[in-house]
């Protein structure tokens, strides 16, 4: 085990290498915290998490923009990729989980997989469905899975017109299916009017309101 | 005033007798007259003919023209996938002719002539011509044809990783984008050929002001410089999209007095008349999700207070959507817009 001193610099250089977009390190200091017995949770959460944390702020400050996100992403998921099988099990607390997926017409999906690496970083449990999704799969998805929310986006005026009708397909199969939306098209009072339980401007913002909509549905 | 007369007369700097309404509708007049929404990319004379009889139906003053967001894909050897889903209005990528860095040595420039759309757009445009209808030439901007060649997320990732390479990419959309207007002015003669440049993925929504200084900024300054030398009609800059960091650059572009800057809703009128209005023509914003959400009554004070607005602009005001009026838009809601012009514009 090292010491305490010495653990806090292996956490403070897996957070500065998710928020320098420097995957070389990343993967470097998840190594270092394997073979110097860091409890590989820890660093996953309290450096590799911790730092796409921090990026989500820069995101919604606009002060990172997608370039910087994507290659903070990478970095995360080289880190996670040295320190995930070593996670031990018993450790984990039951995580979160989210269905995710670009409604059935559109076929963009950068705003739906920074948010899949945001809810990533947080604990989650994502489940994507990719892009152009058809709206029976989220139904079949979710009886298959009974996540604790559903995240549906669309960038196109025209495809954001399947969310209200995915949102009316989960609720049929389960009332109290809580659904989460975002997309350039959308606004709050859109997402309202849809029905969802929740609305995300940006990736930054995703988690937050994730959180606010399953505690509210306990 | 006939609708040309009066955007003739903007355009010229000479009095008009109402503001005039450019509407973006493409899939909207294929439903409108009962045509497949892929019509409108994949056959010219439907797609002028849907144009032209929803403009007649309603009396606005923008002529059928032929265009697409993810122009640059097809024509630099990736595969378009035309509309045909319910929830589907426009062309989307099928695959893309760059995923990695090797695959820019296949890479050639699009024979003009011959790639992608490009000859069913030439198709379209004598027909413009046949029906005295102002030829237009509708493409992306230089970024936006760059991330229409290989995936946004790759081109995002070489701005920072491979700056070179990135550049190497819009370098090559931006002289493309020169070769085909030489072949539109060529064909149509100096003067009688009016542009559109769609420049969407340059949004801060996308890329930082400061990357915009550095991967947009130069080759969109070579293009207004081109376009003035090349005696373009009008060129129209559509930026839609949180633009507002990007304004200062957009700015300095070379622009002729009959160019028109196109915005969003993120961009407020006053704002972009503040920052082009001496210098050009000034179009937008209103937003097209509430064209198709919204009610007529919002939707005919929006247009009211947007008409207001533009009004102030020194060079002129086009009322216009943020960007595509969508496809399954009430025609009531878009009939509201063309009833809010005709009064208060």
């Amino acid at each position: 085990m090292p010491s305490e001193e010495r653990k806090k610099e292996i956490l403070q250089k897996l957070y500065d290498a998710v928020v320098n977009m420097d995957e070389d390190a990343a993967k470097e200091w998840s190594q270092t915290a394997l073979n110097e017995d860091v409890n590989s949770y820890e660093a996953v959460t309290k450096g590799l998490a911790a730092g796409m944390g921090k990026v989500g702020e820069l995101y919604t400050n606009l002060e990172y923009f997608v370039p910087e996100l994507l290659l903070c992403a990478d970095a995360l998921y080289a880190g996670l990729e040295i320190l995930r099988p070593h996670i031990k099990v018993d450790k984990v607390e039951v995580k979160k989980q989210i269905i995710l997926g670009t409604v059935e017409g559109d076929i963009h999906d950068i705003g739906k997989n920074l948010v899949k690496v945001m809810f990533e970083a947080a604990g989650w449990i994502v489940h994507d469905l990719g892009a152009d999704v058809q709206l029976h799969r989220f139904v079949e998805e979710q009886k298959r899975i009974n996540a604790d929310l559903i995240g549906l986006s669309a960038l196109m005026t025209t495809s954001m017109l399947a969310i209200p009708k995915a949102i009316e397909m989960l609720r049929a199969d389960d009332p109290a299916t809580a659904v989460i939306v975002g997309g350039a098209p959308l606004t709050l009072e859109i997402a309202r009017s849809y029905g969802a339980d929740g609305y995300a401007k940006s990736a930054g913002e995703a988690v937050k309101e994730a959180i606010r909509i399953v505690n509210l549905k306990k | 005033m006939k609708w040309n007369e009066r955007v003739d007369a903007l355009l010229k700097n000479e009095p008009i007798d109402r503001i005039p309404f450019f509407t973006f509708t493409l899939g909207f007049c294929a439903k409108n007259v009962g045509f497949p929404i892929s019509s409108i990319y994949n056959n010219p004379e439907k797609s002028f003919y849907a144009q032209l009889w929803t403009q007649e139906q309603y009396g606005y003053d923008s002529g059928p023209f032929y265009g697409y967001a993810s122009y640059g894909g097809a024509e630099f050897g990736g595969e378009i996938k035309l509309p045909n889903g319910e929830y589907e209005q426009a062309p989307s990528h099928g695959s893309f002719a760059v995923y990695q860095e090797e695959d820019m040595k296949k890479l050639a420039m699009p024979d003009v002539k011959k790639a992608g759309f490009i000859p069913l757009a030439m198709e379209f445009s004598h027909l413009q011509k046949k029906h005295n209808v102002p030829v237009s030439l509708v493409i992306g901007g230089p970024f936006t044809i760059a991330g229409n060649i290989c995936p946004v997320e790759t081109l995002c990732r070489w701005i920072i990783k491979k700056p070179e390479v990135a550049r190497q990419l819009i370098k090559l959309a931006t002289d493309h984008i020169k070769d085909i207007v030489n072949y539109w002015v060529e064909t149509f003669g100096a003067g009688k050929v009016s542009l559109q440049i769609w420049e969407p993925l340059a949004s801060n929504q996308i890329i930082s002001p400061k990357q915009f200084e550095k991967v947009v900024f130069p080759y969109v300054k070579e293009l207004g410089e081109k376009f003035i030398s090349a005696k373009i009609r009008s060129t129209l800059w559509h930026i839609c999209g949180e633009q507002n960091q990007n304004l200062r650059y957009w700015a300095e572009v070379p622009m002729g007095k009959a160019d028109i800057v196109s915005v969003g809703r993120e961009v407020d009128i006053t704002t972009a008349i503040r920052n082009f209005g001496s210098k050009c023509i000034i179009a937008g914003n209103i937003e097209p999700a509430f064209i198709q959400t919204g009610n007529p009554h919002e939707i005919y004070e929006l247009c009211k207070i947007t008409i207001e607005k533009g009004k102030l602009a020194p060079r002129g005001f086009i009322l216009m959507p943020g960007c595509e009026t969508p496809v399954n838009t009430p025609p009531y809601n878009f009939y509201t817009i063309v009833k809010a012009i005709k009064e208060f514009g």
